[in-house]
């Protein structure tokens, strides 16, 4: 009698071994073969899940400017670049999204001090003009860090507007309208940056010399004239470059840029999101070069096409299906190399149907050779994902201090808070790489997980232990124990369990990190690097294609999608394959408290020359979070989910946003003691970035809030400085 | 507490309320508690639920062994929360705070229900 309580209703339960057989074919095709052009025309009606042919036309919309496109084009060599200020930033600038080529983040500016941090004040505020209109589901995280050169500071809107404003007040000195839908919002209405070019072909004083390009939700490149911010003509079709060229049938929202493209020896190098959890024959995760200078297309790197650097044929379109890249890429001008992190196959949860191109190639960070489109190395840093541990951290530049001097070096920060070390020559681990056993049981037909992953045991781990059944939280014993029953109900052998049918499973570290898309900061000077991170477990579960449709999962491209049901990042449909996915935070869905005990999040300064933590602190306070979402106006320090990257400065401070109590801080470098903080009028779920000008020293944040984190929504970036002394 | 001298037999309502309160509390406690030991977790929260429910229903009666049941149980807690949790703030705040609170509401009924025990053995003896 007792187990008819509310939680045994509450459990999606289904029943195990219902799962269909993995592939219908007759014929012998392998089961990650995406649909041929003979599904096209389609010969009966499409079915609820069937996918529309990627061979459709696309959709009204998709080509959201109707930018011509010309033939399918070989491919090219860049136009001879000059070299970017980005690769020797002027020491008052920010000139790139990560302060430097390297993405460091650190900049020498020192007129900010730990003595005179808490004298910060508001000196000007800047409002964007993005955020919900009535009735828009609120889809809104801007994500947004300015680049500063010269007399400017260049942003972008969450949809794309572009900016210039005076560093000084925060004046609007132009800005273009891009034009952006809000049809076309994939997961998130995310501008990341945007990128400053200098022109090889065009002299100075002329319009264009110096240009601001971005990559926008609907899939389009644009420059426009830093001067005036008009379009470059010269720049692809009236300064601008249809990226759906060549991907084949798609709608708006399922494809999407919000991260700055890196410029590498003259090619801007095109990466954009899929949306997750959709179906396993989504758009390609293709990798582009095009022209800086021209927008003419230059390579393409598309998984399942290793050997075809060009654009499809006409009537063909990229390899349905293959890992994304959403993280921002790294340039390497020296070395002609572009760092992707990249995501997993479409449809996260379930691997059968990736090929081993796929599979050798997700999840990884993968350098590819700006002339060709050829990756030169591949590290992988989970094998055979079905967590969605995809890479959302930018990877960030530096010399390892080894032995025998200088190595070139790069950071790349994982979803698990496994850090790895690599020699940015070879992707070979500097500092040591294990591969360990991982769980293997699953009750999913035909699914083989690796027997190991790699761990990256020379780095201090920016996780904590796996998550026992006293590790469990609430407010009071009941709510506490109704989180050991859910903990108790679900499958968990640590991390990396496999996903299951037959009951939910504990995915810990979740997707929200470990580290994250604001990625880490490296003080070159002192060989510190700070990283903020998660501590926030997912409770999944995968249900049959029957369950999936009575609860209403769709892909975004059926006639039957509703956005309610579920998105990106949570429930999906994973058309194509047997299972769709219900992801949702391991949390109690009554008080909307999260079931392990906090901290949820953590600020840690690591010594690179020895390679040990320094100090490490919970991150954010409770000011803004309690049971059934009230404030608790308590200034504890409960450690808080986060999400938004920090600035390191010559002065000796870290500048950090991210927190869900919405806050600014800076933190002491030395010691990681916060020395000032402010409110922010939204979420500060954005990188921080500082500048000088005219003798003063800034420090910037869009407080434009995250709709995942469920921070409040703005459109204003905040800047400070110390007040004028008298 | 005057109320309840001067009736002599039942607890006043403040008593009451706590006792009713008390049960209510124990019965999540003692239901999924069953789910969770069923499940190969903890017995403490069955075991700590059955407890309170049955320390609620003696003070609903007016028997002051209600109350002491109670605390006897809230300072099982203690040793067994440091046992599970260590000195882990946060983690001993789920375990402690609530039951604590309780606690001081059960410890300050005393005197009142020492009254109606009192009342109640005497009635009892005088119908011998």
């Amino acid at each position: 009698m007792l187990r008819h309580s509310l939680l045994t209703a509450s459990v999606l339960c289904c029943a195990a071994g219902a799962a269909l057989p993995l592939s219908a074919r007759a014929d012998d095709t392998p089961p990650w073969t995406a649909p041929g052009p003979a599904s096209y025309p389609p010969k009966k009606p499409l079915g609820k899940f069937d996918a529309p042919s990627p061979y459709a036309p696309q959709a009204p919309g998709v080509n959201a400017a109707d930018i011509p496109s010309g033939p399918p084009s070989p491919p090219s060599e860049a136009t001879p670049a000059v070299e970017q200020i980005s690769a020797h930033p002027a020491r008052e600038d920010w000139p790139v999204y990560g302060h430097d080529t390297q993405a460091t983040r650190y900049s020498p500016l020192n007129q900010i001090t730990p003595e005179n941090v808490s004298q910060l004040k508001r000196a000007f505020v800047y409002h964007t003009g993005s955020k919900p209109g009535p009735g828009q589901i609120n889809k809104w995280a801007a994500e947004t860090t300015p680049i500063k050169v010269g007399d400017g500071l260049y942003m972008c809107s969450a949809l794309n507007d572009i900016m210039k404003l005076d560093p000084a007040t925060g004046k609007e000195i132009w800005r273009h309208n891009s034009g952006v839908k809000y049809d076309s919002i994939p997961y998130t209405a995310a501008c990341k940056g945007v990128t400053y070019y200098t022109a090889s072909t065009v002299p100075e004083g002329q319009p264009c010399h110096n240009r601001i390009v971005v990559g926008t939700l609907d899939m389009r490149l644009i420059e426009v004239d830093a001067a005036d911010g008009k379009l470059c003509e010269g720049f692809g079709t009236h300064g601008q470059v249809n990226l759906m060229k060549g991907m084949g049938s798609s709608v708006p929202g399922f494809v999407a840029m919000t991260v700055p493209p890196p410029i590498v020896n003259g090619a801007v190098v095109v990466s954009h999101e899929v949306l997750d959890g959709q179906r396993r024959w989504a758009p390609s995760g293709v990798i582009r070069g095009y022209d800086a200078e021209t927008g003419r297309f230059l390579w393409a790197w598309d998984v399942n096409r290793p050997d075809d650097h060009g654009e499809p044929a006409e009537g063909d379109h990229y390899s349905r299906g293959t890992p994304n890249s959403w993280a921002a890429l790294t340039g390497d001008n020296e070395l002609g190399l572009v760092y992707v992190p990249t995501g997993n196959s479409a449809a996260d949860y379930y691997s059968s149907m990736r090929s081993p191109e796929e599979n050798k190639i997700s999840s990884s960070v993968v350098a590819i050779d700006v002339k060709t489109g050829s990756p030169r190395w591949v590290f992988q840093t989970v094998h055979k994902d079905v967590w969605d541990y995809d890479i959302g951290s930018q990877a960030t530049l530096f010399e390892f201090p080894g032995k025998d001097g200088p190595i070139p070096a790069l950071f790349m920060p994982t979803k698990r808070g496994q850090t790895f070390v690599l020699d940015r020559r070879t992707g070979k681990p500097i500092l040591p790489v294990e591969e360990r056993p991982a769980p293997q049981e699953s009750d999913v037909p035909g699914e083989v997980r690796s027997p190991t992953q790699p761990w990256s045991v020379g780095m201090p781990r920016l996780g904590v232990a796996d998550l026992k059944e006293t590790d469990m939280w609430g407010m009071s014993p009941i709510d506490q124990l109704y989180c050991r029953v859910k903990f108790r109900r679900a499958h968990y052998d640590g991390e990396f369990t496999p996903p299951r049918i037959g009951q939910p499973t504990i995915e810990f570290p979740g997707y929200n990190g470990g580290s994250d898309w604001g990625s880490v900061a490296y003080d070159p000077q002192t060989g510190i690097l700070v990283a903020n991170w998660n501590v926030t477990p997912m409770y999944d579960q995968l249900v049959t294609r029957k369950k999936a449709d009575q609860i209403g999962l769709m892909p975004i491209d059926s006639p039957h999608f509703t956005p309610a049901a579920g998105g990106a990042e949570g429930n999906g449909a994973q058309a194509d394959t047997p299972y769709g996915i219900t992801v949702a935070p391991f949390w109690n869905q009554y008080t909307g408290m999260m079931c392990n005990k906090p901290p949820y999040g953590y600020i840690t300064a690591i010594d690179m020359h020895t390679q040990k933590v320094i100090w490490q602190h919970p991150l954010g306070s409770a000011r803004a979070n309690g049971p059934w979402g009230f404030p608790t106006h308590l200034p504890l320090t409960i450690g808080t989910p986060n999400n938004g990257g920090s600035t390191i400065t010559a002065g000796g401070l870290i500048f950090l946003g991210a927190t869900t109590d919405n806050l600014i801080h800076a933190f002491d470098l030395k010691s990681g003691k916060e020395l000032w903080n402010d409110v922010l009028p939204g979420g500060g779920q954005a990188n921080t970035m500082t500048y000088e000008y005219k003798g003063k020293q800034y420090v910037a944040i869009m407080a434009g809030g995250h709709h995942f984190m469920m921070t409040p929504v703005s459109d204003e970036l905040v800047v400070y400085a110390l007040p004028d002394s008298k | 507490m005057n109320s309840v001298q001067q009736t002599g037999k039942k607890p006043g309502l403040p008593v009451l309320c706590l006792a009713v309160l008390i049960i209510l509390l124990g019965l999540p406690l003692v239901i999924m508690g069953v789910q969770l030991a069923a499940l190969g977790g903890s017995f403490y929260y069955v075991l700590f639920g059955a407890a309170i429910i049955a320390a609620g229903g003696l003070m609903l009666f007016g028997s002051v062994n209600g109350a002491f049941l109670y605390l006897v149980a809230w300072l099982v807690t203690i040793p067994w929360s440091l046992w599970e949790a260590g000195l882990d703030g946060w983690g001993l705040l789920p375990r402690l705070l609530g039951p604590t609170i309780i606690a001081i509401l059960v410890a300050l009924t005393i005197p009142a229900l020492r009254g109606t025990s009192a009342a109640a053995v005497s009635s009892r003896g005088g119908h011998a």
